[in-house]
């Protein structure tokens, strides 16, 4: 399993197994677009051809017969009325697959990260992750919705294609040559264009990872009256950008003059070739006419082509980007067909009411291992077991790999290596074995949202089956409930701000207490408390007697209280046992609670 | 979710003055550039209208029954001018793209620094993901306005005008009909421009919304996976999803009423110029290359009068975007720095702190409909007390007290609602809005509860990008925090890049980071604000003599909980509910068996002895 944190990536699969998935989401809106698009690409713009030519024809008397000019300019504007009626139903179609398209990928990415070991979940800054939600997202979605463009096209160039090889197959040759050109040249820029959107990507993903993070600590920033310096980082993150965007447009400016010129010599050509047939009487100005009114859609033709070619790569970079993201996910992943809930009522929130199956009567884990990338920290095959109702407490210096343990068992973290067993039965997914009624987390620094205080702590829990207010009351946090502005009611800012340091702490500790899980894990719960709070809050913990408690602590009142402390020294188990044994036995439970001594002694 | 988002669909117009500021303030400064691109663009219209005046004497050369050779020779001359034309159009594209970039580029460091700019009031309310949308997101819909729109506007323009120049030579009646098509068209466009603005902002907002929800909870996925709230986050992104989809495809269906509007008046513009030619032809005025070119120009106007119409769905794009970074831009700072000729600098060495009757809470803006100075909305009521330079003050009192909102009053991260903050001792006192804010924060150090890193090298996450601070310093304060270990377990040292996350270092890992961060200034007041709070004793040991050398010298104030931190406070304050509950030296109270102070001692002891 560590091959999974650590190998390399795994290459995503041909960018057109992914659109084909997306085109097969909602099947009979995409027919309905390509209906639409070839009515409005392919269709009417054959009719003003016939039109113009026709025009001409009767001005020269070379069609004598047939409706008279004034009466064809008339039908110019009838046949635009009703491409303009196609218009509206066709732009309402469109952008219901666009958005539905892109509604799918977000959602797909966003619930799979959501799956994935909570501690590692993207790679890189949020910021850096809403680069991937917002603009590959919308460049793939963008992709699928233009794609049946081309249909329409397609469709129209091959009615031109039989009427101009009707009129003069010589000269249709001609203009149609130019396109198996524009085909190769695009092919043989691929590669260049792909390295261009790549960088621009990343440069892009720099620079709003760099807004997320600056606002995300922006209280630093000014405090360290960084200011100028950072912003001085962001012009030149912006720099490398502009760099990139000025190089991706360049390369897609040049490769779409290669097409347009290609098509222009066509025209040189149609207009050396037609001189010999129009003094011949074969070709007539009726016929140049449509000719170059074809040709003005076959330019476009044949640009969309090789645009769209260039295209399909740019989306293979977009579509590599979102799968890099997800990691270790299978390939379709991020194309896996399912509802989005655009329409209708929203899903409920399912919640698993506590039962017998659900009851601890012993957790063991045997030889957790876990490495972080590039560096040589983390546990080494640290084995424990925690009866129920036992309180555990984990303790050692800094780094010694006090959270990580956690992490690692809970799932938050894959571990590398090692055994977890639940009443005697293993679990092989931690991750989702370790959630509500079965156990509860209060991370160390906790992360709140911008919600409601309340909203906050149920986080979806039905209100009237979970008890709130024993929650509140347990983590000690009654008192400043009424003092907030609006108490439950009050919103908490973004990540929680409105609340102090101990506050926050305490409002994670009720979100973690209101679920009433058989096992309860916290870290380092009253860094942030004063003696007091911390003392009342310890208290409430130990009236809840029932309870399986894995806590990580210094504190002189858990370390006493406990059944048995874990002392970790890098990664390793040091010693483990009662704290009276260990502070015989054990020379750095010793120094730790040593430490707490002075701590309060040096008064 | 914002303040700034609560203004709905509202019809908002945007004046053209709007528009033309900021095209000028932005684009002045790369006016070589713009002149450029102004060239190529004339150029580039010229060769435009040049071909089918090829085209047509092509057409009348052939009908008059002209040698093969002539012909050809005019042919080749069609293909030249076109290639020529093709440079031109990717010369223009390249440059246009560059001015489009540059004049972006300082927008978003123009709005990113005034938002850095302003009080933490407005960073509570809005999430960094909602900044990205607005800083990265809002601008990027400006760029082609930059890049493209009063070039593509005017040169178009000047296309048609040129067409209609060109047609009334072969033809004043031709002319006039064409002239009067275009004008028609034109108004109408002009009066379809904003149609769209106010769905574009509601688009843009609701992007935000759900890209600041997306940023808050990707930060948060080890509380939301651990905890089981992975249905009721995803429910909320559902939510906030499905309402971005109903007003975009609103914003997409009113944008389309102009494509419609363009499509119509093109098919008018050729019904006109075929009625026109075939009534001038059968009059004998005109020749059948003439009526071609006739034919072709209105056919050539259609691509202006597209451009426009695109360039002002743009500008409808943008007019949103434009909204909505003066919106940005016109948050007031709060905290506004002092006038040149009032401000004071601070003197060296440490500094008096003096507070006189301040009171604060963190209403914003304090709310209209209830008592200014209601007291339960206070987070501190006139609050006074006076540090000496050199004293070293422990401040107590249970979790939101106050204490840390004290702190940030004195970094200016908030202004006091009353009252007033005096730094640096007197005579005379310096008012701490007579400070500039950098000679402020540059003179005060805090460690705070919450550490911030950035995903970038090591050597940048202490010194805040600040290059001058030579390497030796950095390593020389991480050896005397006991980093040094840490530090050489690290693959690339300084360079090694850390996450945002803080992910492979733990929380009193970091918390050492921050101390060496204000080791490497040097401040004549520090702030300590729980911040050993994380570390387990014998890390906090390993600090205590460091943290010793920073106070020496300089005034400092240490929140704490830990009593043991109070040990070197010269003077203690307790807080509660943002008022001064006791006051003094801390030997003084430390001995008075009825002070809380003492009180405390005792519970902190019983922690010691139970």
């Amino acid at each position: 399993m560590s091959a999974r944190s650590t190998a390399p990536q795994q290459s995503p699969l041909p960018a057109w197994r992914y659109l084909w998935q997306l085109a097969r989401f909602r099947p009979g809106l995409y027919l309905l677009l390509g209906f639409f698009e070839i009515m409005f690409f392919g269709v009417t713009p054959q009719v003003v051809g016939f039109i113009t030519q026709a025009f001409f024809d009767r001005l020269t008397g070379d069609a004598p017969a047939g409706l008279d000019a004034y009466t064809l300019a008339a039908l110019v504007v009838v046949t635009a009325l009703a491409r303009v009626a196609f218009i509206f139903a066709d732009v309402a179609v469109y952008f219901n697959f666009r958005y539905t398209v892109a509604a799918l990928l977000r959602k797909n990415l966003f619930e799979y990260i959501l799956k994935r070991p909570g501690a590692r979940a993207v790679p890189g800054s949020p910021g850096e992750a809403i680069s991937r939600f917002r603009g590959d997202v919308d460049e793939v979605a963008f992709f699928m919705a233009e794609s049946l463009s081309l249909a329409g096209f397609g469709l129209f160039a091959l009615v031109a294609v039989v009427v101009m090889v009707g009129i003069n197959p010589r000269i249709t040759l001609f203009v149609f040559a130019p396109l198996v050109l524009v085909v190769v040249a695009a092919n043989l820029a691929m590669g260049g264009i792909q390295a261009y959107r790549e960088a621009l990507r990343e440069a892009t993903g720099r620079v709003t990872g760099f807004i997320g993070e600056l606002f995300g600590a922006v209280q630093a920033v000014k405090v360290a009256t960084a200011e100028p310096r950072m912003m001085e980082r962001f012009r030149q993150l912006n720099d490398v950008r502009q760099r990139a965007a000025l190089k991706d447009r360049l390369f897609n400016e040049l490769l779409g003059s290669v097409f347009r010129n290609t098509v222009n010599l066509g025209t040189g050509m149609i207009l050396l070739l037609a001189a010999q047939a129009m003094r011949d009487g074969t070709f007539t100005v009726g016929d140049l006419a449509l000719f170059v009114y074809y040709l003005g859609f076959v330019t476009d033709f044949i640009a969309t082509i090789g645009t769209k070619l260039a295209w399909y790569k740019q989306v293979g970079v977009s579509i590599g980007r979102m799968v890099r993201m997800l990691q270790d996910a299978p390939a379709e992943a991020i194309v896996t067909h399912g509802a989005i809930y655009m329409h209708g009522p929203l899903p409920e929130v399912p919640y698993v009411a506590k039962s017998e199956t659900h009851r601890l009567e012993l957790l063991q884990a045997a030889g957790l291992t876990y490495r972080y990338p590039d560096s040589d920290r983390g546990i080494e095959n640290v084995s424990l077991r925690l009866p129920r109702g036992a309180f555990t407490v984990v303790t050692g210096r800094v780094g010694s790999g006090k959270t990580t343990l956690l992490r690692v068992l809970l799932g938050l973290l894959p571990k590398a290596a090692g055994e977890i067993r639940w009443n005697g039965q293993v679990v092989t997914d931690p991750a989702s074995f370790f959630v509500p009624p079965r156990s509860a987390y209060t991370a160390q620094v906790p992360l709140l949202f911008s919600e409601t205080l309340r909203d906050n702590i149920l986080m979806g829990m039905p209100e009237e089956v979970f008890d709130l207010e024993r929650a509140i009351r347990r983590a000690a946090l009654e008192r400043d409930v009424v003092e907030l502005e609006d108490g439950l009611a009050t919103m908490l800012g973004a990540k929680g701000v409105k609340l102090s340091g101990g506050q926050r702490q305490r409002a994670a500790a009720a979100r973690m207490f209101v679920r009433d899980p058989e096992l309860l894990v916290f870290d380092d719960l009253s860094s942030a408390l004063d003696v007091e709070t911390e003392r009342m809050l310890w208290e409430r913990v130990f009236e809840m007697g029932e309870s399986t408690c894995l806590v990580v602590s210094h504190r002189r009142p858990a370390l006493q209280r406990a059944d048995q402390i874990i002392v970790l020294k890098d990664g390793r188990v040091e010693a483990q046992g009662r704290l009276e044994v260990l502070l015989e036995t054990c020379g750095e439970m010793r120094r730790l609670w040593e430490g707490s001594v002075n701590e309060a002694d040096g008064l | 979710m914002s303040k700034l988002g609560s203004m709905g669909p509202q019809r908002t117009s945007i004046s053209l003055k709007a528009y033309w500021n900021l095209l000028v303030s932005y684009l002045r400064r790369q006016w070589l550039w713009v002149t450029l691109l102004a060239v190529l663009l004339l150029l580039n219209i010229g060769l435009q209208l040049a071909n089918p005046q090829i085209m047509r004497r092509f057409i009348d050369l052939t009908q008059a029954g002209e040698a093969t050779a002539v012909l050809l020779h005019i042919a080749l001359l069609f293909v030249g001018v076109a290639l020529l034309q093709q440079v031109v159009a990717v010369l223009a594209a390249y440059v246009g793209e560059r001015v489009g970039w540059t004049a972006t580029n300082a927008l978003r460091a123009d709005l990113a620094e005034h938002c850095v700019q302003l009080d933490m009031s407005f960073h509570n309310e809005h999430s960094p993901g909602e900044m990205i949308e607005r800083i990265d997101g809002d601008v990027t819909a400006l760029a082609s306005f930059f890049s493209q729109f009063v070039i593509q506007v005017l040169g178009n323009l000047l296309l048609i005008v040129g067409v209609l120049v060109l047609l009334f030579r072969e033809d004043w009646r031709i002319g006039l009909a064409l002239a009067v098509f275009s004008l028609a068209a034109l108004l109408i466009l002009g009066r379809l421009r904003d149609i769209a603005v106010p769905h574009w902002m509601a688009e843009r907002q609701a992007s935000a919304d759900l890209f600041g929800f997306l940023e808050e909870r990707l930060a948060g996925t080890e509380d939301i996976r651990a905890n089981g709230a992975r249905a009721y986050v995803l429910r909320g992104f559902y939510r906030l999803m499905r309402a971005q989809m109903k007003v975009s495809l609103k914003a997409a269906l009113m944008i389309n009423i102009l494509l419609n509007a363009m499509l119509l008046l093109v098919a008018v513009g050729t019904a006109v110029s075929f009625a026109v030619g075939a009534y001038l032809f059968y009059a004998g005025a005109i020749t059948i290359g003439t009526a071609y070119l006739a034919f072709h120009y209105t056919a050539m106007l259609e691509r202006p009068i597209n451009v426009i119409t695109r360039q002002m769905q743009e500008l409808q794009r943008a007019g949103a975007g434009i909204a909505r970074i003066r919106e940005l831009f016109q948050v007031p700072g709060r905290i506004q720095p002092p006038r040149l000729a009032d401000s004071v600098a601070l003197p060296d060495g440490p500094l008096a702190v003096t507070f006189e009757d301040v009171t604060f809470s963190y209403q914003n803006p304090p709310a209209l409909d209830k008592v200014p100075d209601s007291p339960a909305l206070n987070v501190l009521h006139d609050l006074s007390f006076h540090l000496r330079p050199g004293t070293v003050l422990g401040l107590l009192g249970r979790t939101g007290s106050g204490k840390t909102t004290l702190t940030r009053l004195i970094f200016r991260l908030y202004d006091p609602d009353s009252g007033a903050i005096y730094l640096g001792g007197s005579p005379p006192s310096r008012d701490l809005r007579q400070i500039p804010l950098p000679d402020l924060r540059q003179r005060v150090g805090m460690v705070t509860q919450d550490i911030q890193l950035f995903h970038a090298a090591v050597r940048d996450n202490l010194t805040f990008f600040d290059r001058a601070i030579p390497d030796e310093r950095v390593l020389q304060v991480i050896g005397e925090l006991g980093l040094g270990e840490w530090l050489r377990a690290l693959p690339q040292g300084l360079d090694t890049v850390l996450e945002s996350s803080g992910g492979g270092l733990s929380a009193g890992e970091a918390q050492l980071l921050a101390f060496a961060r204000i080791f490497l200034c040097n401040p004549g007041l520090v702030i300590l604000d729980e911040a050993s709070s994380r570390l387990d004793p014998v890390t906090e040991a390993l600090i205590e003599r460091a943290v010793d050398r920073l106070v020496q010298g300089r005034t400092a104030i240490i929140i704490a909980h830990r009593l043991g931190t109070l040990q070197r406070a010269d003077q203690i304050m307790i807080l509660d509910g943002g008022r001064v509950r006791e006051y003094g030296d801390r030997a003084a109270l430390a001995n008075d068996s009825s002070s809380y102070f003492y009180h405390l001692l005792q519970t902190g002891l019983e922690e010691v002895l139970a």
